[in-house]
């Protein structure tokens, strides 16, 4: 659709290599109006719970994953394909997350890239009953996708969090993304008979608009 | 224009009912009046009370009551009547479809609703008409695989033994189809047919939902069968006959509900459950099962089950009344027929009529079928009511209340009976 | 693409002799808008296979399309018994999108209008739970009763159903003159009218031996499954968004959250309904915290943009937790947005529930995992 967002993702990623300090700046309008007023007293402000859970991943895994903000509640990262099955399981049993919210896919054609969201929530531990913690990781995308027999895969989290059973389903029919690893990629909302492009990508368009 | 005759004109409408009053006048007139000229010639009429019965003599006797009570009386001492219109199908069938009226009426009024409002201007009585008028106009539609002779046999059988079941129920001391010897036998040998028939025709269906369905009717009415039986055997140890008749007339003084409760609680589930009326309803659970067996009838023969399940309920209403709850016994409240009209009959001015047979029905008889009436009603009010306060109940729940407790305490009513024989209280030779 | 390519895992298996599949659904009074694919020995159920996706409208992708405003009217259309819950975290993710500040009296109204809906949303399922168990005196009296409140939102926002009532950056319009009387009238007497089920459904005898004891969900599937709402706090695990995350002005706000421990369908049927009471308290309670003026709704520039952002939003709807994924990319239209819908996360809970339960128990089980078929499809 547009290069915007590829952009943005290469602009965070040298700034992601010192983490604490540049990250609420990137996010000027949206979440707070305090911070935004008084740009050199931002860090005691920023939340400190939150920096701990994203400090955490980056001691354990380095430069395989980036932090893609830290907001109050909600803490942004981003895998590699390599990358996502073991910070899943390091967000498991190391973090206590215990579900997985939602599963978003989201098409980027610029970047010949298909990001696969997860929302990890936590229902057992008390301290992580507000917190989010956004699981980035991008597959490859072609243009002309075969679902399931083409280059667009990414290991499936199944196995790990049992809840996404039935959003990676949705995920693969809806941007062909296969999950390497999910006992059940069948469709799950479209027709049998769909032969068309996965529908939520950018170049599928909808008749009349 | 109208889509289901995209032709239509009323000039050709009315074109063609002329042409069919035309051809019919001239058919009648040409063919028809030579014919009955021929055969009036050809028969030799009857002479009664020294005169010769024209057709003019006929129709003028129909007129006169005096001539023609006799011959209804006659009329009504025939197998036909019975069978046809008073203890047999008519009076079944008019009972049953008040019934399904105050069925839906008491529904509505129990879930603040008003029902059926509008069709025949009184609270909607007759919108049972009407829907039975859309059930007639429906087409039937049989399913391709389906083993269609049984499938068109089984509803019109299932109505059948319906009237089967009824024709055995005695309503006024006298008034029954069948006064046979073994009538409790009877009505459980015809009750025995109806999982025979429900099966049929769920297997004819040859679908998935009613054979579940079917299998579900077969699980429960036989299961449900054996502490039916079971539970007026009290009764019949203690009176010493199968027949109804007796039964009924056995309970002059009090009923047996007083001596057998638990009997009668027994006959009252087990009756839900044959007659598959909530919490009994599996073969037929909708959210389960579509309709259960029903699901593939369609048109009247979905209409024809749904009368004869009606038809059913009232006769096991009928059962639980002559077992139990004293038949046709009970004050009389019927006036006797005023004796001057036998002797004098009725002065209309300055004519004096004479009507040879006047009481047609006895008090007796009308007083019976009265309370037969009012009891009957009232223990339909109670098989309509559990529709209204009870979910359905599971399959596995059912049997096991079949199958344990509900025979289990037909045993206890048989003990009770036995007792009560022996201890000399009832029974030959007892108090009563 | 011209031909389909069957993905791995759609060979159609070949079945035993004695093991019927059914298809119960999609036309079929008993499964609403889906098929559930059952397989049953005698009267077990040994495979089953939810098969949603019959009323699938595309929401997501037809929100790409629209801005921040104009979807307001049709993403509501996934639960429109529910349609303030399931707008609710798309105004709150836009809000944080766009910057925008609600005023103080906009957020309770917005609370009452949601705890309204939930009312309405639940009365709707408690009906055809009640059908669905035979019970047609439940499905009669919610259905009717559920018009006390219909008629309230009707005041509130000009629409019986569909109501469109909360708009990034407030609500559409203010309520109207003596409106918080009414409310409270109708309120009350709704709450004793609620109170009146439980004679006839949930202390019936036969209710509670069909629904207790079957469908068991326990604590520990009911948290690796990632169900929500009122299947999870059934299961003993106390979680509302409400309490744990509040939005708007629900921690200023007095209430409970139910939560039974045994996790069969008749707990996961009791916890909707004793829900009802706690919206009803909270509505009294917020009609009483209640600004009695002030404005209601920011003023918006036309087309508004936000930046290089995503937002992830959650609400506690009538079914559970409902999550909105909003990715913006400096234009009008939103780039994507995702609704993480309550039923859809329930749904992975129906296979373990009716695997070994009996066909009877289907029905209670299905509807007990208070799922809203148009919802899981969007």
């Amino acid at each position: 659709m547009s290069s915007e967002p590829k952009k943005e993702a290469v602009e965070k990623k040298p700034e992601d290599s010192k983490p604490t300090n540049d990250k609420t700046t990137e996010k000027p309008a949206a979440t707070k109006p305090a911070p935004k007023k008084v740009p050199p007293k931002e860090e005691p402000e920023l939340p400190a719970f939150e920096k701990g859970i994203a400090d955490k991943i980056i001691e354990n895994f380095g430069e395989k994953t980036t932090i893609s903000f830290v907001k109050p509640d909600r803490v942004g990262i981003k895998v590699g394909r390599d990358a996502v099955h073991d910070v899943a399981e390091f967000a498991r049993d190391v973090l206590n997350y215990d579900h997985v919210d939602s599963v978003s896919g989201v098409d980027y054609p610029a970047d010949k890239e298909i990001e696969v969201v997860y929302h990890l929530s936590s229902y057992t531990d008390p301290t992580l009953s507000r917190q989010i913690l956004e699981l980035a990781t991008r597959a490859q995308r072609e243009d002309k996708p075969i679902p399931g027999n083409d280059a667009t895969r990414l290991p499936s989290l199944r196995d790990i969090f049992y809840s996404v059973e039935f959003h990676e389903r949705e995920v693969f029919e809806m941007l062909g993304v296969y999950f390497e690893g999910h006992p059940d990629n069948r469709r799950l909302l479209l027709p049998e008979d769909w032969a068309d492009l996965p529908p939520l990508r950018k170049d599928f368009r909808n008749k009349g608009r | 224009m109208s889509v289901i005759a995209p032709n239509f004109k009323l000039s050709e409408f009315i074109k063609s009912i002329l042409d069919v009053g035309f051809w019919t006048l001239l058919i009648f007139v040409l063919i028809g009046l030579p014919l009955v000229f021929i055969v009036l010639f050809v028969i030799e009429m009857p002479v009664i009370n020294g005169e010769i019965l024209t057709p003019f003599l006929a129709l003028t006797w129909l007129a006169d009551p005096s001539r023609i009570l006799p011959i209804v009386k006659a009329f009504m001492t025939t197998d036909l009547f019975r069978i046809a219109a008073f203890p047999g199908f008519g009076f079944a069938a008019l009972i049953a479809a008040s019934t399904i009226f105050v069925e839906r009426k008491m529904m509505a009024k129990l879930q603040l609703r008003v029902g059926p409002f509008y069709c025949g201007k009184l609270e909607g009585i007759l919108q049972l008409m009407g829907d039975g008028l859309k059930l007639i106009s429906k087409e039937i539609i049989i399913p391709a695989k389906a083993d269609k002779p049984i499938f068109w046999a089984a509803p019109v059988l299932f109505v059948g033994t319906a009237a089967a079941f009824v024709a055995l129920i005695p309503v006024a001391p006298g008034w029954v189809v069948a006064d046979v010897d073994v009538g409790l036998l009877a009505v459980f040998a015809v009750i025995g047919f109806f999982p025979i028939i429900t099966i049929l025709s769920a297997w004819a269906a040859n679908s998935k939902f009613p054979f579940i369905g079917g299998i579900r009717a077969l699980f429960q009415m036989v299961s449900f069968e054996i502490p039916l039986i079971l539970s007026f055997l009290g009764v019949v140890i203690v009176t010493g006959t199968l027949n109804l008749s007796e039964i009924a007339a056995s309970q002059s003084s009090f009923p047996w509900i007083v001596f057998f409760p638990i009997g009668a609680i027994i006959f009252f589930i087990t009756m839900l459950a044959e007659l598959e009326r909530i919490p009994f309803d599996l073969p037929e659970a909708e959210s389960e099962i579509v309709a259960g067996w029903l699901t593939e009838l369609s048109g009247m023969l979905y209409g024809l089950v749904q009368f004869g399940t009606y038809l059913k309920l009232y006769a096991f209403a009928g059962l639980f009344v002559v077992i139990f709850l004293g038949g046709w016994n009970g004050p009389m409240i019927v006036p006797p027929f005023p004796a001057e009209i036998i002797t004098e009959g009725i002065q209309m001015g300055p004519v004096t009529a004479q009507f040879p047979g006047l009481p047609v029905f006895t008090q007796e008889m009308l007083n019976g079928t009265i309370w037969f009436v009012i009891k009957t009603v009232g223990v339909i009010f109670f098989i309509i009511l559990p529709r209204g306060v009870f979910p359905r109940i599971r399959v596995d729940m059912l049997l096991d209340l079949g199958w344990t407790k509900l025979i289990g305490l037909a045993f206890v009513n048989i003990f009770i009976a036995l007792g009560l024989l022996y201890a000399g209280i009832l029974g030959p030779g007892g108090l009563f | 693409m011209s031909t389909p390519i069957l993905p791995p895992g759609l060979a159609i298996q070949k079945a035993d002799e004695r093991i019927m599949t059914l298809n119960v659904g999609p036309q079929h009074p008993g499964s609403g808008h889906m098929r559930i694919i059952v397989q049953i020995d005698g009267d077990y159920i040994v495979a089953c296979d939810p098969d949603p996706g019959y009323v699938h409208r595309g929401e997501e992708k037809m929100a790409e399309y629209r801005n921040y405003v104009l979807n307001v009217p049709h993403l509501e259309r996934p639960v429109i018994h529910d349609s303030c819950n399931v707008l609710y975290p798309y105004v709150l993710g836009v809000e944080e999108l766009l910057g925008l500040e609600v005023t103080e009296r906009a957020k309770y109204i917005r609370v009452i209008a949601a705890e309204l809906n939930r009312c309405v949303y639940t009365m709707y399922w408690l009906a055809i739970y009640g059908i669905f168990l035979g019970h047609s005196t439940m499905f009669m009296w919610p259905a009717g009763d559920r018009e006390l409140l219909i008629d309230l939102l009707e005041k509130m926002t000009g629409a019986r159903v569909t109501h469109s009532y909360f708009i990034p950056g407030g609500i559409r319009n203010d309520l109207p003159a003596n409106f918080e009387d009414v409310c409270l009238r109708q309120v009350n007497y709704f709450e004793k009218r609620i109170k009146e089920y439980a004679d006839v459904f949930y202390e019936n005898p036969i209710l509670i031996s069909r629904t207790e004891k079957t469908g068991v969900l326990t604590r520990e599937n009911a948290i690796r499954l990632g169900t929500t709402g009122s299947v999870l706090r059934a299961s003993g695990v106390d979680y509302d968004v409400r309490k744990k995350e509040p939005y708007d002005v629900y921690d200023e706000l007095d209430f409970e959250t139910n939560v039974m421990k045994s996790g069969d369908s008749y707990a996961r049927s009791r916890i909707p309904w004793l829900d009802m009471m706690e919206s009803c308290r909270i509505i009294r309670d917020a009609l009483q915290k209640m600004p009695k003026s002030g404005s209601v709704r920011v003023k918006l520039k036309p087309n508004p943009k936000g930046g290089f952002d995503s937002v992830y939003k959650r609400v506690e709807s009538g079914r559970g937790a409902l999550g909105c994924y909003i990715v913006s990319d400096k234009k009008p239209e939103p780039y994507r947005v995702k609704l993480s819908v309550p039923s859809f996360r329930n749904l992975i809970a129906l296979p373990h529930l009716l695997i070994g339960e009996k066909l009877g128990n289907m029905p209670s089980t299905y509807w007990s995992l208070n799922y809203w078929p148009v919802e899981a499809d969007r």
